[in-house]
């Protein structure tokens, strides 16, 4: 071809927008417009000053120009014309209009609506599926308020919630301290130990600005995990650990610390005020209590006697074992001892519990030398500054610069309980949670309000923080669940938000269609799925049964950009505008998730910066016809009008509601909700509309550091942290425990023995074994470990049909291929790029050999999730994916019901 | 004299490719072809292994092997340092390919596009005929660094003055500046860090420095 002519001088334009394609975002960008086209992806330097990340964009965003004129788009609204559908069926899409599709939709839904929203096993009869951890909600415009305006939703559908997130942390973390994701205090912290946390691939480009800053600064990491990930390269030492040991390891630190150093290297003041240490523990477990007032008892000291938790002016004891008139509450209120009662404290129990944990213990569990976890829990001694404090904000605040982070994989599934819990004990034994320096929550998603962690720290039982877990008393417990996985019934720490369905144990909707467990209604499929920016048929768990159970759903419809392995199975494709061509705005800043808390809080725009390339509409005006056509519009403009846009509308300050039967256009809509945003960032004193938004891209107001620190908050309210003893999830655990057997459920009984005050380690490699020998097969046969890992390039994206991210993620090590390590593969006789067979006794997959220094000899990585069979460009790349292998098992679920990403395989060289 | 010089922190680099990808951006490069990359590197055995992610490209050396073997004098080294190919007198020989240390230069004999035989919109708005089967290579973004220069700006201070690897980087590994300005961000950073040059001993003098360590205070 030759170049194209052009007369007279370009014309340039330079557009502010945002890429949220991963769950560390916004990245703030602009994108060039040269005489119409999109070019270019460039950081939004305008924003240096308010992103943490200097205003820069991660390489994901650098796959948006393909993605915006990529050939192989759905270029218009298709339906299914092969009524059977099937991996191996095609599904003989052919174009129809949006008129069509609307039409064909909306009657499904109205005939849903004439039926009833739930079914005859109380089940909704709409589902809806979206992915990337909460991702979508920054592209699907007002489609939430058509969801609220609808009614239920099952949205419990997994495509990786449970497996591919750090799940436990998301619910212990937010139980304990309001830590539904949890970072260390990356600018301030000297010390971290990290779990196989691979901030460096998954925590964006805040994460990376800011631990490559605290490199320079002097800050020490060790990654501790079997492989030497990205984050393990830009480590100060790699730690080879063996997988599943993680909990061992922790513990062993915790031994030193606690009965190899005094404790004048604790932080005492912080655990006997501000934590549950000094709480009496009676004999059969549970806190010893007052009779009359039924508040815990701790020793005060001063008095020399017992008194209630909150009495003014005590000094507490930490240690010791005392006696008390009182009482001890069990399970359903019952009064399991009364009288003279000897208890010892929380900490007395914590220090015999963790006496046999020590680095010698653990050494042949871990596979990692007593002596290096000896040096690295005495170096974050040395590095925590006990005493020492910090000014911020005009605040005076401890300064305690030492934090732990846990990676996938270490903190979901069997011994993330653990791990959370080690992780938050290392913490609070230095006094170092929720402090300068520390670690960190950094955003809430189960507790209310969403936007705000302080405001979510409300007063509850015992002294502790209030939290809303799933009831477990006899009153309140069913054995009915309001969706398919049951999260209400089986996860009282999944608390009842609308983030709740997703963060049950979602594999469960996928695993009792086949066969729904006794004591719960049939599980049936849903009458209408909808499916967001997600591909569970190749991002879940043992992906080969998640697509034969979704070639029997009735109807779905797929917002599709290109045809993909899950959309393979759709009845309607509907193309919405992608990234570049659609809009929305959305709340930035403050603290959200993973790395990302800001010196700024405010709104960014996502806008169109040329005009739609396919017949495709923007997602709020679908979200609007759906409404319409639907006869839901006053109840949808409502939702809009209540904030579920992002922004309410209507205060005392200011109103920009929508009127209630009118249907907008998406620019009359987000021109409200621009307005609405202008005002709040204005206590209502300015009101720009889109038009400045389109302008300027964004725009913040100052959010206090101090604000990323919850122990002050704590603190004023006179809480404590709920740590060491779990006595409320203990007490929760035997309930449920009740409850279930009462119904005749004993397939959770495993899940439940994780209820414990005091966390044991278990031989968790061993359950993978088990799992194995389940299936058929002898352990021994399947001697290696398959992780897998985030990459950059890829994860969350979506991306895999970008050639360009292809391109570039091709530099980095084991894209093409399984990691092997270099010594072993050679004992094997396989050398780089030989084909090998992954196998476990149910499936196998063929990957390209890549051997590698950085990897122990027992395990292979497989990085990301590729594996594809329709998505164009994507399904030629030959690489295989963990997911295919890894069962949805309930043995390897866990309380929380969630699963860890990993599976014990064997490895053959291919024939050739 | 000016010395532009590109300046590489190995402690910072994370290996993510932004600036490989914002390198195909800015210069429109087809498939395959990288100016920019971060090669993925490994130092020892397990365990006791390192991992190392290295930015390479063009090192716009001093004494340039290319230039040497350049038949047609395509290939030049500006006043500034800047080794530059002149597409029109490139004949495509390809011995600077072969001569260059550094595995920096490309030749692509013909059109090539993400998806298949045909451009899309953005590939077709920058294709570039001259690029056909001649020799190319990271140009230090020279345009940006010559307009911005005429705006009175500073390349690598200001972003349109300095090249889209530097100004994409989000660990702040890459640094482009004037190494002979000892005010320059580079030349502060190559006085305070221990730094070294691939291939010193080839006597290629290149223009790329890679940091890696701080320097003692007191040596």
């Amino acid at each position: 071809m030759s170049a194209p002519e052009r007369v007279g001088k370009p014309e340039v334009r330079k557009l502010a927008t945002y890429c949220y394609q991963c769950v560390a975002g916004p990245d703030l960008l602009q994108v060039k417009v040269v005489d119409g086209v999109a070019t270019e992806v460039e950081p939004n330097f305008g924003a240096c000053d308010i992103h943490p990340g200097g205003g820069k964009v991660c390489v994901k965003a650098y796959g948006l120009v393909q993605k915006l004129y990529n050939p192989n788009r759905v270029r218009s609204p298709m339906k299914r014309t092969n009524p059977k559908k099937g991996r191996d069926e095609d599904p003989g899409f052919v174009p129809i209009s949006w008129d069509e599709a609307f039409e064909t939709i909306a009657n499904r839904l109205l005939a849903i609506r004439e039926k009833g929203l739930t079914d005859e096993s109380g089940y909704p009869r709409v589902a809806a599926s979206f992915g990337g951890g909460g991702t979508p909600q920054s592209y699907m415009g007002s489609f939430p308020a058509f969801l609220s305006a609808w009614g239920p939703v099952d949205m419990g559908f997994g495509s990786g919630q449970g497996v591919k997130c750090t799940h436990s942390e998301h619910l212990y973390g937010e139980f304990w301290h309001r830590a539904f994701t949890v970072s260390p205090d990356t600018p301030l912290a000297e010390y971290v130990i990290s779990c196989g946390a691979n901030t460096e691939a998954s925590g964006g480009v805040v994460g990376v600005w800011r631990h490559s800053e605290a490199r320079i600064r002097g800050m020490k990491r060790v990654q501790v995990e079997p492989h030497l990930s990205i984050t393990g390269a830009c480590s100060a030492e790699w730690v080879p650990i063996k997988p599943k040991t993680d909990p061992a390891f922790l513990y062993a630190l915790i031994h030193v610390m606690l009965h190899e150093n005094p404790r004048s290297r604790l932080d005492a003041p912080f655990l006997r005020q501000h934590t549950s240490s000094p709480y009496l523990v009676g004999p059969n477990g549970f806190y010893l209590r007052d009779a009359a007032t039924r508040k815990p008892l701790l020793w005060d000291e001063a008095r020399g006697a017992a008194v209630p938790y909150d009495t003014p002016g005590i000094e507490p004891a930490l240690e010791g074992r005392f006696t008390a008139d009182s009482i001890e509450i069990g399970a359903d209120d019952e009064v399991v001892a009364q009288g003279r009662l000897e208890g010892e404290t929380a900490f007395t129990k914590l220090l015999a519990h963790m006496k046999p944990y020590s680095p010698e213990w653990a050494q042949s569990i871990c596979d990692v030398p007593a002596a290096t976890m000896r040096r690295i829990a005495n170096t974050y001694l040395d590095h925590a500054h006990i005493g020492e404090s910090i000014e911020i904000d005009g605040k005076t605040l401890p300064f305690r610069p030492v934090a732990v982070a846990l990676g996938k994989t270490v903190n979901n599934g069997w011994g993330g309980f653990e791990c959370c819990w080690a992780r938050t004990m290392l913490a609070a034994l230095v006094g170092a949670l929720e402090v300068p320096g520390g670690t960190l929550g950094t955003t809430v998603r189960l507790n209310k309000p969403l936007s705000e962690r302080h405001a979510s720290v409300k007063p509850g039982p015992d002294g502790f923080m209030a939290y809303p877990l799933n009831p477990t008393d006899k009153a309140h417990w069913s054995p009915k669940p309001n969706i398919r996985n049951a999260y209400r019934s089986l996860v009282p720490l999944a608390a009842d938000t609308p983030w709740s369905q997703a963060l049950g144990p979602t594999h469960f909707s996928w695993m009792f269609l086949g066969e729904t467990p006794p004591g719960l209604p049939r599980v049936t499929y849903p009458e209408l799925w909808f499916v967001y920016r997600t591909n569970p048929a190749i991002s879940f768990w043992d992906t080969a049964t998640v697509a034969e159970r979704m070639s029997n759903f009735p109807f779905v419809v797929a917002m599709a950009y290109t045809r993909d392995e899950t959309n393979h199975f759709a009845d309607i494709l509907l193309p919405d505008q992608m990234d570049l061509e659609s809009l929305q705005l959305i709340r930035v800043g403050g603290s959200k998730y993973v790395e990302q808390f800001w010196k700024h809080e405010g709104y960014a725009l996502r806008q169109p910066v040329v005009a739609p390339r396919v017949d495709a509409k923007d997602f709020t005006d679908i979200a609007t016809e759906l409404a319409r056509r639907t006869g839901l519009l006053a109840r949808y403009n409502d939702a809009i009008n209540r904030g579920v846009a992002g922004v309410k509308l209507k205060t005392e300050l200011w109103d920009f509601a929508l009127a209630p039967e009118r249907a907008y256009t998406r620019d009359e809509i987000w021109d409200a909700v621009c307005r609405a945003a202008s005002a709040e960032l204005t206590d209502g004193k300015e009101s720009q509309g889109l038009g400045w938004w389109k302008e300027h891209g964004l725009r913040t107001k100052p959010f206090p550091q101090s604000d990323w620190y919850l122990f002050p908050t704590l603190a004023g309210k006179g809480l404590r942290f709920e740590l060491p003893y779990q006595e409320r999830l203990w007490r929760v655990g035997k309930q449920l425990e009740r409850r279930m057997h009462e119904h005749g459920i004993k397939w959770w009984d495993r899940q439940l023995a994780e209820y414990q005050a005091l966390p044991a380690w278990k031989e968790f490699p061993k359950l993978w074994e088990e799992e194995i020998a389940r299936v058929g097969g002898r352990a021994e046969a399947f001697p290696f470990w398959l992780l897998t890992s985030r990459s950059m390039q890829y994860a969350w994206g979506g991306n895999v049909g970008m050639q360009i991210i292809r391109e570039v993620a091709d530099n980095v090590a084991g894209h093409g291929g399984v990691i092997i390590n270099a010594g072993r593969a050679e004992e094997m006789g396989i050398a780089a790029g030989d084909i090998v067979e992954l196998s476990t006794p149910r499936a196998v997959v063929r990957a390209r050999a890549v051997p590698r220094q950085g990897i122990r000899p027992d395990t292979l990585l497989l990085i990301a999730q590729f594996d594809h069979w329709v998505t164009p460009f994507a399904k030629d790349f030959g690489v295989p994916s963990l997911n295919r292998l890894v069962p949805m098992s309930m043995d390897l679920t866990d309380a929380t019901g969630s699963g860890s990403d990993l599976v014990r395989v064997q490895v053959t060289r291919a024939a050739a | 004299m000016t010395r532009w010089a590109m300046v590489a922190d190995l402690r910072r680099c994370v290996g993510c490719q932004t600036c490989t990808a914002a390198c195909k951006h800015a210069n429109a490069t087809p498939p395959g072809v990288q100016w920019r990359r971060v090669l993925d590197m490994e130092v020892g055995e397990y365990p006791n292994v390192n991992r190392v992610f290295v930015p390479v490209g063009c090192m716009h050396c001093a004494d340039p092997p290319c230039m040497h073997v350049c038949p047609s004098t395509a290939t030049r080294k500006r006043a500034d340092g800047i080794v530059t190919i002149d597409y029109d007198l490139c004949i495509g020989c390809a011995y600077c390919a072969v001569a260059c240390p550094y595995q920096a230069r490309y030749k692509t004999d013909r059109a090539t596009f993400a998806y298949g035989d045909q451009p899309m919109a953005n590939e077709a708005a920058k294709f570039d005929p001259g690029r056909l089967g001649v020799a190319t290579k990271c140009t230090f973004c020279h345009e940006r660094i010559d307009a911005g220069l005429a705006k009175g700006l500073t390349p690598g201070v200001d972003p349109e003055a300095t090249p889209a690897c530097v100004n994409s980087c989000i660990a702040q590994a890459l640094h482009f500046g004037d190494a002979d300005d000892p005010a320059s961000n580079v030349s502060q950073l190559l006085a305070e860090n221990q730094f070294f040059r691939m291939h010193e001993e080839l006597g290629t003098e290149p223009g790329f420095y890679y940091l890696w360590d701080r320097k003692e205070a007191n040596p």
